[in-house]
């Protein structure tokens, strides 16, 4: 049976480092250490607690997809509470410094997360070879599923839609918090911007939804 | 054999969510009183239950049932209350709320990053998968026994 140790962050303060400890049938410690927040008035840790306490085998899938998800979300909300901190409203100029902030940083992770999924693959032959690996298992490993539609116009201008995009499915399933998506989908973005620079093509990558969980990634190869 | 309706309570006494899909008699009162009316009674007979049990108690409350019907109660371990009024034909509907719970409000609502906790549920998703969820159930049906 796996046992786990959480030690709870302080409430009022910046995110504090917390540690989980597991032990496994086999005794071996393995400690794994990441930042999270409470959110105010309900402890995140109970409902994954559910989860967490089910077979050994479903463990590890689990407990990764909605380690990420939560994280993400807490990570969206914090930077938007950081900006929004020094005044009361915020402008339009605000949210796009949120959104570039998000974006940098999956930026960095899609560079760091590109070298790993690849470093057993031949080189690609051209640009449309390296769309398809994003397309096909770079979404797969990433965001759990392969995009639906890849159109491109020959010219650097690549359009992959995803049908059921994994960080908007538990938004909503039409038109509800529309205004809210572009806010989810800026890391998402940052990550494939940061991955297809580590390949060799610097790129502008901006993100579209019209109905929910669909959207739409534009991605649009700079020429140097 | 129907299902009457639902309540979700949070730890702190707010009712996140209502819906009913056979109700035939209002209570009479506004909603707001209603909501605390229940909660109160929730917590009441909690408190009884674990006082007076002649025997250590596993679960505690669980259920109670009227003439014409029967009414659930889930509490999971973060402190939401899930209360289902059914006829008399469902004896249990634990694995139903616990469904609803793991399946469709851990799913749809703690992992919706525009759902504050310990507010009113506003997502439509959350609201249609359950109405499905509930209209799927073995023992509804749309007219009252």
């Amino acid at each position: 049976m796996s046992l786990f140790v959480v030690a709870k962050s302080q409430s009022g303060q910046a995110p504090r480092v917390s540690w989980f400890r597991w032990v496994t049938p086999a005794n071996a410690a393995c400690v794994v250490f990441f930042p999270f927040k409470e959110r105010a008035g309900v402890d995140i840790q109970r409902p994954r607690r559910g989860r967490l306490l089910q077979s050994a085998e479903h463990l590890t899938g689990m407990a990764d997809e909605a380690l990420f998800e939560f994280l993400h979300m807490e990570m969206v909300s914090h930077v938007y509470k950081e900006q929004q901190s020094s005044k009361g409203e915020m402008d339009n100029k605000d949210r796009a410094i949120c959104i570039s902030v998000l974006e940098s940083m999956g930026f960095r992770v899609g560079q760091g997360l590109i070298e790993r999924l690849t470093k057993d693959s031949p080189s690609f032959k051209d640009e449309l070879d390296i769309m398809k690996f994003v397309c096909k298992d770079f979404w797969t490993k990433v965001f759990r599923r392969q995009v639906d539609n890849l159109r491109t116009n020959h010219q650097g201008t690549y359009v992959l839609q995803d049908n059921k995009f994994v960080l908007l499915t538990q938004l909503s399933s039409g038109k509800q918090y529309l205004d809210q998506a572009p806010k989810y989908l800026a890391f998402s973005c940052g990550v494939v911007r940061g991955a297809l620079c580590n390949l060799g093509l610097e790129s502008v990558v901006t993100a579209e939804v019209s109905i929910m969980p669909s959207c739409k990634f534009q991605v649009v190869i700079q020429k140097l | 054999m129907t299902v009457h309706n639902l309540y979700i309570f949070d730890r702190n006494g707010n009712c996140l969510y209502y819906n009913e899909w056979n109700r035939k008699k209002q209570a009479g009162i506004s909603k707001e009183e209603e909501f605390k009316l229940m909660y109160g009674m929730l917590f009441s007979i909690r408190s009884f239950v674990s006082k007076m049990s002649p025997l250590d108690m596993k679960d505690g409350f669980l259920s109670f049932q009227t003439s014409r019907y029967r009414l659930h109660y889930y509490e999971t371990p973060s402190g939401l209350k899930f209360v289902l009024n059914t006829d008399l034909s469902v004896s249990n509907a634990r694995d139903t709320l616990q469904h609803i719970y793991s399946n469709l409000y851990v799913e749809l609502v703690v992992k919706n990053p525009v759902c504050p906790p310990s507010l009113s549920l506003d997502s439509e998703l959350f609201s249609s998968r359950l109405d499905v969820f509930i209209r799927s159930l073995p023992y509804y049906s749309p007219r009252a026994a």
